[in-house]
């Protein structure tokens, strides 16, 4: 999940030109979750604007918990469902995450979007009420040796090979409140009796693959990521 | 080969402290304070950005140090600067003279003066330790050949009062592994804590320099055990500074410090002392140590 927060209403209020007709855009997957960008949300945002005094000339989300960053389903929604008010409008307020926001883009051909929500992490919706990260998208997954936990995400200095000695009673140096990642590590791996992995040297990590922008050519048995590091293909044999 | 070098090798027991680049470029004073203690030690390590806050580099004022006759202790952590710019400046100091380099990781921006900043953290300290080493043995980080290599006397850092300690000692033992040549340690004031530890790295069969921290009063004291990882002095010292009226604390501070180093003696292969700017304390503390 791409979990986001909404901007501030004045902030958004403070790129719309006078007079500017504005269609608000939300998602019904992760940006419904995150309550800044569902149905709700979105004709929430319309009411509001309207009330500012802006020209919504509509407003929209995917049905059926559709993804705003599947482009078919973007097109659909914007082309069809709701040709006649998208073609009135100057722009688009997305509220989503960035992939959202450009499969606007991509799905009006070159429209004129406005950034309704900021894009924090990619997270686990660990309750209803609470997301948070365990991954950060690096393009190279080295859990196996750190019992499933990721160090590049859990300790902010992104550490592999061991904690620094910043971490008082279990707790970070950066946040007192936030569990030391490598405490974490640690208990996780005492607990499946893997303790010697962390003796195991870690290598740099190839950055490369963390390079941007990144992609995945899908074809029917196989997959190629391409990133900075160069192409890799798999095949499901 | 350098004297920190030479005296660790030989087994003697040695001294080092620090100083501190300035924010701007007036170095008189932590010029002045090398100064007044550059006939009591070994060698004198200039921190990195220390507590994530910008100021002039290190590896200028080591330079600045060898100068005037100092031996500096590069100090280098990795969270402002990638594996490139990392091993450039690791080169860099080696032309300049400077032979003796500290790896840190450093603590985090967020705790200094420029917490927006993008942090880098491309390398972690072992990971620094070993691209010393690689430098060393005449290849770079990428297994690119170099012409004409350095010959650094490269150390790491431990924190012998971490809980758990075990993750420390495992960290050490990697350290060493990656090529570590000496260690400093964290501040030490509870010397049987110390101890205990030693005891746990005995056959590790390398270096460690123990740190002090001048204590400057009880304040500082509760600050640091309740805020400082790994820092823990102990409840009798604490009401020793609390009775200490303001005018004599700097004569106690050297008088806990030296007391702590003359504890500490047979146990460790030397002291790193950080004044945090009471300097003139550092030959006053090395004086009652009984070192001679």
């Amino acid at each position: 999940m791409h979990a986001t927060i909404q901007k501030p209403l004045e902030e958004i209020l403070d790129t719309l030109k006078k007079g500017e007709k504005v269609f608000v855009v939300g998602c019904s997957n992760c940006a419904a979750k995150c309550h800044s960008g569902g149905e709700e949300e979105t004709k929430f945002m319309a009411q509001r604007l309207k009330r500012e005094g802006v020209a919504v000339t509509g407003w929209a989300a995917p049905p059926n918990g559709g993804s705003l960053c599947k482009l078919s389903i973007a097109e659909k929604m914007l082309n069809e469902d709701n040709a006649e008010a998208t073609k009135k409008a100057d722009s688009f307020l997305v509220l989503s995450c960035g992939q959202g926001i450009h499969t606007v883009i991509d799905a009006t051909e070159g429209g004129y979007v406005h950034p309704g929500c900021d894009t924090t992490f990619g997270g686990e919706t660990v309750s209803e009420d609470y997301i948070t990260e365990f991954c950060s998208l690096c393009g190279e997954c080295i859990v196996e040796t750190t019992g499933g936990l990721c160090p590049l995400t859990l300790c902010p200095k992104g550490l592999l090979n061991g904690p620094c000695g910043g971490s008082k009673n279990g707790k970070c140096e950066v946040d007192s409140d936030q569990d030391c990642g490598w405490q974490l590590i640690y208990e996780r791996l005492k607990q499946i009796g893997k303790l010697d992995s962390l003796y195991e040297y870690r290598e740099p990590k190839n950055y490369a693959k963390w390079s941007k922008p990144r992609s995945i050519q899908i074809e029917s048995n196989r997959a190629t990521f391409k990133s900075l590091a160069g192409m890799h293909t798999v095949e499901q044999k | 080969m350098s004297k920190l070098k030479e005296r660790l090798m030989k087994k003697e027991f040695v001294v080092t402290s620090e100083i501190g680049p300035p924010k701007g470029v007036n170095i008189d004073g932590p010029m002045e304070d090398a100064e007044i203690f550059k006939d009591s030690v070994t060698a004198v390590n200039v921190t990195d950005n220390q507590s994530a806050v910008m100021r002039i580099g290190s590896l200028a004022m080591c330079h600045l140090l060898k100068q005037k006759g100092i031996e500096p202790v590069y100090q280098v952590v990795t969270r402002d600067r990638n594996r490139i710019a990392l091993q450039s400046d690791l080169l860099s100091a080696w032309v300049l003279g400077i032979e003796n380099v500290l790896c840190l990781t450093g603590d985090h921006s967020s705790l200094g003066d420029h917490q927006e900043c993008k942090t880098v953290y491309d390398l972690d300290s072992v990971q620094l330790v070993k691209t010393v080493t690689g430098l060393n043995e005449g290849h770079d980080l990428a297994g690119n050949e170099l012409d004409g290599k350095p010959d650094f006397f490269h150390g790491a850092v431990v924190t012998p009062e971490y809980d758990p300690v075990e993750l420390q000692i495992i960290k050490m033992k990697k350290k060493i592994d990656a090529g570590a040549q000496f260690f400093q340690t964290q501040a030490v004031y509870d010397v049987k804590a110390f101890e205990n530890f030693m005891s746990k790295i005995n056959d590790f069969n390398v270096p460690v320099m123990a740190g002090i921290v001048v204590l400057k009063s009880a304040g500082m004291a509760k600050y640091m055990n309740e805020n400082v990882a790994g820092v823990f002095v102990p409840d009798d010292i604490i009401e020793e500074m609390a009775a200490t009226p303001k005018q004599d604390r700097k004569k106690k501070a050297a008088e806990i410090s030296a007391r702590i180093v003359r504890e500490l003696k047979p146990l460790c292969q030397g002291i790193h002392i950080m004044p945090l700017g009471w300097d003139d304390t550092v030959p006053d503390i090395i004086g009652q140590s009984d070192l001679a």
